[in-house]
């Protein structure tokens, strides 16, 4: 009996099966049956803790200390000067998520969970098949958690175990009988935990590689009218994918506000077009609302006024303009002392135009011109002609992206698996002594009170009398 | 922000600080204990029925999801530690984490008391939370961190149990410690880089210590029974916070994923938040192997949770207000 256990909890060193295993199998023989000679060194756990505290450490760092790919890196000169900025540099960890340990560290911890997975966790899948036997009284009082009680009225016997037959199912326990022997088993669902989830994890890592081999990202900041084209797309260097011969026009682009004057959504109006100009395709996208065409994505992930559009008299110029809070301006230095502000706000309809000289406290407002507009500073004829937005487009093509949902789902099942307890009890009346015991892997506070219970409602449907409570002396103070 | 929304949020505030008390009180007398410990366990469903109602209206009067900025999360942060301990009491029946929990809800009531009014205002939603992926993505996150504090506090009461309490002082520590680095973070005027170096070393520093000290152990704890009886239930409590917290972390980082690759087209993008989340699933991703492998003991299993908790409470409110930024400005009002 103690090698059947043995093998459905292989890996259960020690505590819950502690008795059963004091009358159990020899060294060797519990060495056969775990199988641990033929696992190779990378089937380790202890490596893998080791591993995921590294990765976790690893990605801790990157986490606090500003990265490359996304401040770029004048934000790490920035934040730690010059000299320390050189060594985060040089060490790579102001790019951490490309740096060689990083990749090197992700490959073995990918290598040890295949091993690992295929080794230790999926061959546990058969012995799924192989079900426990029915346990005589001896074998119930060592199991971790028991009870042992007397019936009085030997009549009684056959309501008893159908009464526990009943109490047991409602529990939940899938309930076996042999004669005056009976054995439940509850949440086998949870041993098949460990494999779901690792069959999600290895899909995974399948998904990201079929994405990085294949597909191919990038953001480019698109002026109305303008085209977004791939060119300057980002994909890996094992890349067999091809770009699109197409390109995007942004026809339209706007922002829409709250009463408050904050962005509550921008949107742009796209037409995918060939190379000749013609229409394969029209589309307004929004945040959250994608475009997609021959699989490539197109989302909308910033906004903003790029230019503006002046002219003085009758030449036009497009002057940059910089975000500034809510509102967007440039700066036209006049003279040594003196500055031409202009300012406007994200609907682009009025321009206002200040003046800043070195004495003063704060720019001057001049005048404020509609769209179309003019007004005469000196002898020259400004007319504020447009404001020009800029639509901020991510896309992408992510052939893996199905697996990687799959495995996204599997994963989600697999843990949630993990959180129910795989329990087996045992009964066994022999003669006028009943014997009632079990194990449980994980919970065991909950199913030890589950079977606490289950005894003292025994006790008030017959004449029972506990023989030895499970622990003697003192009640836990909890 | 009506009336009567912040009377509900005030009963609640009110009854998690009510409960403490009487969860400590219980402590003090063997007579009364059980029915002190009801009291208790009332006050603390008072306070979260009155929560999850003021929750509710709150989405009401908003006319969208109620869980949008710091004070919103908070709200529902307290609403899972208690939900999670009148959960865990019914099975468990395991009172010492009441007043261990009340402490939790109560704190977390007093932070968002004190954020600015612009947090309790109910403000509209920038662009990027304009979309339904939020309620799928941000309550799983917040109630895993919720039951992963609680498996922390179940850690402490485990190592208290086990007789281990100079590791359970430096634990305790820590946690002060951490705490404090991050409510200064957020309502003083601190240098940041003070502020990190306080959480980071404390964070280190602490369970190194308690781990080193766990050979030390009360004698007159050592013998009794019943200690080591709730040493082993605290254990287990602790595991079965985590075995529940962990799915939800794990739904919570996916459906963040699914939400960034429909709004954003990339489900992972390295953002601190998103990293932090991800250390944090990966320690206890690590702590649950380590379950399995049954190499440690239950008292480095507690201080590996109490790790975990710093790690949470790093990634929950740690990262925006000890100033390491990043684009999950939710958590963040400076
Ligand atoms: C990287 C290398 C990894 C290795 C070597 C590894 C190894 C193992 C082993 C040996 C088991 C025990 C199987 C059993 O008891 O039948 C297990 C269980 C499990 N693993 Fe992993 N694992 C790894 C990564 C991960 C990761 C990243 C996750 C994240 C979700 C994970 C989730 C799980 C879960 C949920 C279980 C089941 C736990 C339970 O039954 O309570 N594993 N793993």
């Amino acid at each position: 009996m103690a090698s059947l256990l043995k093998q459905q909890d292989q890996d259960d060193k020690s505590k819950d099966l502690e008795p059963v295993r004091a009358g159990g199998a020899s060294e060797p023989a519990k060495k056969a049956i775990a199988g641990k000679d033929q696992i190779s060194p990378f089937a380790s756990v202890k490596l893998s803790v080791f591993l995921m505290c590294l990765m976790a450490l690893t990605i801790l760092i990157g986490a606090g200390v500003p990265q490359e790919s996304q401040g770029g890196q004048e934000k790490v000169f920035e934040v730690f000067g010059p000299q320390v900025a050189e060594w985060l540099v040089r060490l790579g960890i102001s790019d951490i998520y490309h740096s060689p340990w990083f990749l090197a560290l992700t490959a073995t911890l990918t290598l040890n969970m295949i091993v690992v997975s295929f080794q230790r966790v999926f061959p546990k899948l058969r012995l799924l098949k192989n079900s426990l036997p029915f346990f005589r009284g001896q074998d119930i009082l060592k199991l971790p958690i028991h009870h042992s009680l007397t019936l009085a009225k030997a009549d009684e016997s056959t309501a008893l175990i159908a009464d526990l037959s009943v109490g047991l199912t409602k529990l939940g326990y899938k309930v076996k009988a042999e004669g005056s022997k009976l054995k439940g088993e509850y949440g086998v669902v949870g041993r098949l935990a460990p494999s779901v989830t690792h069959v999600g994890l290895l899909t995974l890592l399948l998904g990201i590689t079929i994405t990085s081999w294949t597909g191919f990202t990038g953001f480019q900041p698109v002026l109305l009218d303008e085209k977004l084209n791939f060119k300057d797309s980002q994909h890996s260097k094992l890349w067999v994918g091809s770009l699109p011969k197409w390109q995007v026009r942004v026809d339209g682009t706007r922002r829409e506000n709250y009463s408050s004057g904050q962005a509550k959504q921008w949107f742009s109006n796209l037409s995918v077009v060939d190379d000749q100009g013609k229409v394969l395709h029209q589309g307004e996208i929004s945040v959250n609302n994608p475009l997609t065409y021959e699989n490539v994505d197109i989302y909308q992930s910033s906004w903003g006024l790029a230019k503006v559009a002046v002219s003085f008299n009758g030449h036009v110029r497009q002057l940059d303009l910089r975000p500034m809070g809510e509102k967007y301006a440039c700066f036209l230095p006049l003279d040594q002392d003196t500055v031409l502000i202009m300012s406007l706000a994200s609907e682009g309809k009025s321009l206002r135009v200040f003046a800043k000289r070195r004495e003063w406290q704060a720019p001057k407002l001049i005048s404020e011109i509609q769209t179309g507009k003019s007004i005469k500073l000196g002898d020259v004829d400004v007319v504020f002609e447009k404001a020009i937005p800029v639509t901020g487009l991510q896309y992408k093509r992510d052939p893996g992206l199905p697996v990687t949902y799959l495995a996204f789902g599997i994963i989600m099942i697999g843990v949630l698996l993990a959180a129910v307890p795989h329990r087996h009890v045992w009964v066994a009346l022999e003669g006028s002594e009943l014997y009632l015991g079990g194990t449980s892997r994980k919970a065991k506070v909950g199913f030890e009170r589950s079977m606490e219970n289950l005894v003292e409602k025994l006790k008030s449907s017959f004449t029972l009398h506990e023989q030895t409570p499970i622990e003697e002396g003192e009640q836990a103070d909890v | 922000m009506s009336d009567f929304q912040l009377y509900l949020t005030n009963t609640a505030g009110l009854s998690s600080v009510a409960s403490f008390w009487v969860f400590v009180a219980s402590n003090g007398t063997k007579r009364f204990q059980g029915i002190t410990l009801k009291v208790a366990n009332g006050v603390m469903l008072l306070g979260f029925v009155a929560l999850t109602v003021a929750i509710i209206t709150r989405g009401i009067e908003a006319q969208r999801f109620p869980l949008a900025n710091l004070y919103e999360s908070l709200l529902w942060f307290a609403w899972a530690t208690m939900g999670g301990f009148l959960y865990l009491c019914r099975s468990y029946g395991i009172q010492q984490l009441g007043w261990l929990a009340s402490l939790l809800a109560a704190t977390m009531f007093l932070y968002g008391s004190w954020l600015p009014q612009s947090q309790h205002d109910i403000s509209p939603l920038v662009p990027a939370l304009v979309s339904y992926w939020r309620q799928i993505h941000v309550p799983p996150l917040i109630v895993s961190y919720a039951m992963f504090f609680l498996a922390g506090l179940s850690g402490l009461l485990n190592l208290w149990q086990a007789g281990r309490l100079r590791s359970l002082a430096y634990c305790v520590g820590t946690i002060i410690a951490a705490s404090s680095a991050i409510g200064l973070g957020t309502f003083s005027k601190v240098d940041t880089v003070w502020l990190q170096l306080l959480f980071v070393l404390s964070s280190v520093v602490g369970p190194f210590l308690a781990f080193a000290s766990l050979k030390v152990q009360d004698a007159a704890i050592e013998q009794s029974k019943s200690a080591k009886k709730a040493a082993e239930m605290y254990d287990d409590v602790g595991y079965r916070c985590v075995a529940i917290g962990f799915p939800l972390l794990t739904i919570g980082i996916i459906t963040g994923g699914l939400w960034a690759n429909h709004a954003w087209g990339s489900y992972w993008s390295w953002d601190p938040k998103e990293s932090m989340a991800l250390v944090t699933w990966l320690s206890y991703a690590a702590y649950i192997h380590l379950r399995i492998q049954r190499d440690l003991s239950a008292e480095k299993l507690s201080i590996v949770s109490v790790i975990g908790l710093l790690l949470t409470l790093l990634t929950y409110l740690g990262f925006n207000s000890l100033g390491f930024g990043g684009l999950h400005s939710y958590g963040k009002f400076k």
